[in-house]
């Protein structure tokens, strides 16, 4: 099985395959074969080794949190958490080549939860830079301002100050 | 004291229920409607329904709180902290009621929530205050008149709610200019949020720390203060990580302070757990700020280096038992504590919040580590209250220890589905000024703004593949069969099966 999954800045083809009792996981020119042991439904035990033998076998406990749009997920290991998403190859689609950054296209800004907009920063038709403030939502007693992932211009603006909204709900689009 | 209504919601109550049951004493839940299967209603004997989600409606409502008191037949009320834990109506309608309050009188609570009355307060006991003004400046008090006060006081100052907390209402000024605006912002901000828009002025110290002393007063005239709480790191004036001992506060200095705590508390007659917050100087000298007439979010680090349980004597002490503890060993810390408050916010998103269900929870164990937490694995975090979660408290030999073992329970902890501030703390835990103890309460403000330092997490390539390893073989090994052969058929299930057969 071949997946194609985007993590940080890069994405990858990842392909799995069944050695008897363990698994062989070959991303670009490296292979490595571990051992899996399913401990929870989200929770992986996993012996990790390069199957050149170049380095020792790692033990990493991982578990595993859905997101809400399907194959993104929340991966957590060694204490950290890793964001990934995946799709059948192919799926990020041919906009985006292998290896490209993660997110090119136009943005939509969505409510992550639910809340009420507090502020509208900017207007049809602005330029913005990353990490500009384009909507303030207000929800748990706080404001939270909602930024541009990147440079792009605003296209649709699609609520006004005072409007509640539901959690996902598309507020504005950056391209 | 047979049993005791909880005022309160998430891990406070929860911590109040495990006093109830050290002691005993039967323990009442409160709830609202979206808490219906939390953690403190799972926990408690009894749990009585108070309202819709929205604080206003459920937790805020001082007569469906006495209501359910009198329902349930309990005889006192903890109010933990937030929510009416520092609102005198309450206190004084538990008291009209025939419930005992576990905190301070009515009347304390007043007299300290008012900044400009605790400040004198403080002046009578001969316990510095930050130069600033005595009295309230009322929504009468024009502009002008507040530059004139502000020219005697100097610049940069700090405008403050009378009414504040929280941060809310509070402004730095650094200059007459910019006063007018601070005012009418401050102004609106206090009256929304308290009601009542009176501010006050205190010259600003530039560099301080927060440091604070714990008091137990009983209602025989003893009041006990405890080794001071270190809680310069803050954010948003929120504070994040606090520790005891402070590693600013000489044996000297600490005998200084928690003596100027203990008068304040004195001369207002004060009893139960109360706080009295300071600001130290880099030069040594400190200053009154305000009195907290409620348990703290932090206590658990006094009561993990002098072995204490707060809770347990609040409740003993509003049965009117003697504070009987030895002063001496509370002014002397064992070892070092650090607790770090786990939000429901994406650090590596602005603080967003992250409400919603948890899917699955790991919560670190082993030497020296406490979790009072209000979470559970697929209980749900709702969007209506505080977005603290839970508090990690580790303890250790000495500081060095302490933090040690505060990285090793972080990298333990998962909470899964949601996002929460694990690895802000440990980032901030990395952190060689923070470890070495060169912090202010400007620390976070300052590292925030650091160029560069726009990610959290060390995530190196390593960690990305094994993500990516570990998120294909979850698939993998999940489509490949109906019943992964790795995975063991559970006897429950097998049992549950038979059972719906029969």
């Amino acid at each position: 099985m071949i997946y194609e999954i985007a993590v940080g800045q890069g994405a990858h083809l990842v392909s799995v395959t069944r050695q008897g009792t363990l698994l062989h996981v070959a991303i670009g020119s490296r292979t490595l074969v571990v051992d899996a042991r399913r401990v929870g439904d989200m929770t992986l035990s996993l012996l990790v080794a390069p199957a050149d033998g170049s380095a020792p076998v790692t033990s990493v406990d991982a578990s595993l949190a859905t997101q809400r749009a399907a194959g993104d997920f929340d991966v957590h290991l060694a204490g950290r958490v890793i964001p990934v998403q995946v799709r059948q190859a192919g799926g990020f689609g041919r906009q985006k080549k292998a290896g490209a950054a993660v997110g090119a296209g136009p943005q939509r800004i969505l409510a992550p939860m639910p809340g009420k907009i507090v502020r509208v920063l900017v207007k049809a038709g602005d330029e913005v830079k990353a990490r500009q403030g384009l909507v303030v939502v207000e929800a748990m007693k706080m404001e939270n301002e909602l930024r541009a992932a990147r440079d792009g211009r605003v296209r649709d603006v699609s609520v006004a100050e005072g409007q509640s909204v539901d959690a996902g709900a598309t507020l504005m689009v950056v391209e | 004291m047979k049993k005791i209504l909880i005022a309160n919601r998430g891990e406070i109550a929860v911590r109040v229920i495990r006093a109830c049951r050290d002691l005993g004493i039967g323990a009442v839940a409160v709830y609202s409607e979206c808490d219906r299967a939390a953690l403190h209603v799972r926990l408690a004997d009894e749990a009585w329904p108070v309202g819709p989600s929205a604080p206003r409606e459920s937790y805020l409502r001082i007569d469906a709180i006495i209501d359910a008191a009198k329902q349930s037949g309990a005889d006192a009320v903890h109010p933990g902290y937030g929510f009416l834990a520092e609102n005198e109506d309450f206190a004084a309608a538990c008291r009209d009621a025939g419930l005992v309050f576990i905190g301070p009188t009515p009347e304390a609570i007043a007299l300290m929530g008012s900044k400009t009355a605790a400040r004198q307060a403080a002046i009578k006991a001969g316990v510095p205050v930050v130069p600033g003004t005595e009295e309230p400046l009322g929504e009468q008090t024009s502009d002008a008149e507040v530059l004139t006060v502000a020219g005697r006081i100097g610049y940069p100052l700090m405008l403050k709610a009378v009414a504040g907390g929280g941060g809310k209402g509070m402004r730095m000024v650094s200059s007459a200019a910019e006063l007018p605006a601070a005012l009418r912002a401050a102004r609106s901000e206090a009256q929304s949020a308290f009601g009542d828009g009176a501010v006050y002025l205190e010259r600003r110290i530039l560099a301080p720390r927060h440091i604070e002393v714990q008091l137990l007063g009983d209602h025989h005239g003893t009041v006990l203060p405890f080794v001071e709480r270190e809680c310069s790191i803050q954010r948003r004036h929120q504070k994040v990580v606090e520790e005891s001992p402070s590693l600013a506060v000489s044996p000297a200095l600490r005998r200084q302070m928690t003596s100027a705590a203990a008068a304040v508390a004195r001369t207002v007659g004060y009893t139960n757990a109360g706080t009295i917050e300071f600001l130290l100087d880099s030069d040594g000298s400190f200053y009154f700020l305000e009195m907290n007439t409620r348990l703290q979010v932090e206590h658990p680090v006094t009561e993990m280096v002098t072995g204490v349980d707060l809770v347990q004597w609040q409740i003993r002490i509003a049965r009117g038992e003697r504070l009987d503890l030895d002063p001496e060993s509370l002014l002397i810390p064992r070892a070092h504590a650090i607790e770090c408050r786990i939000y429901a916010e994406d650090p590596e998103n602005g603080f967003l919040p992250s409400p919603g269900r948890i899917q699955g929870l790991r919560v670190p164990h082993g030497p020296g580590v406490r979790d009072d937490s209000g979470a559970y694995e697929g209980g749900e975090v709702p969007i209506f209250y505080d977005p603290m979660i839970s508090k990690l408290i580790t303890w250790g030999e000495d500081r060095e220890h302490a933090v040690a073992r505060m990285k090793r329970a972080l990298s333990e902890y998962e909470v899964r589905g949601i996002r929460t501030t694990i690895p802000f703390f440990q980032w901030i835990l990395a952190d060689d000024d923070f470890l070495a103890g060169r912090f202010d309460t400007t620390f976070i403000d300052r590292k925030m703004g650091t160029p560069g330092s726009g990610t959290l997490q060390v995530i190196d390539a390593s960690h990305e593949e094994l993500a990516m390893v570990a998120a294909a073989v979850h698939l993998f090994t999940r489509s490949a069969t109906a019943a992964p052969a790795a995975e063991p058929i559970s006897v429950w299930k097998q049992a549950g099966r038979a059972e719906a057969l029969r």
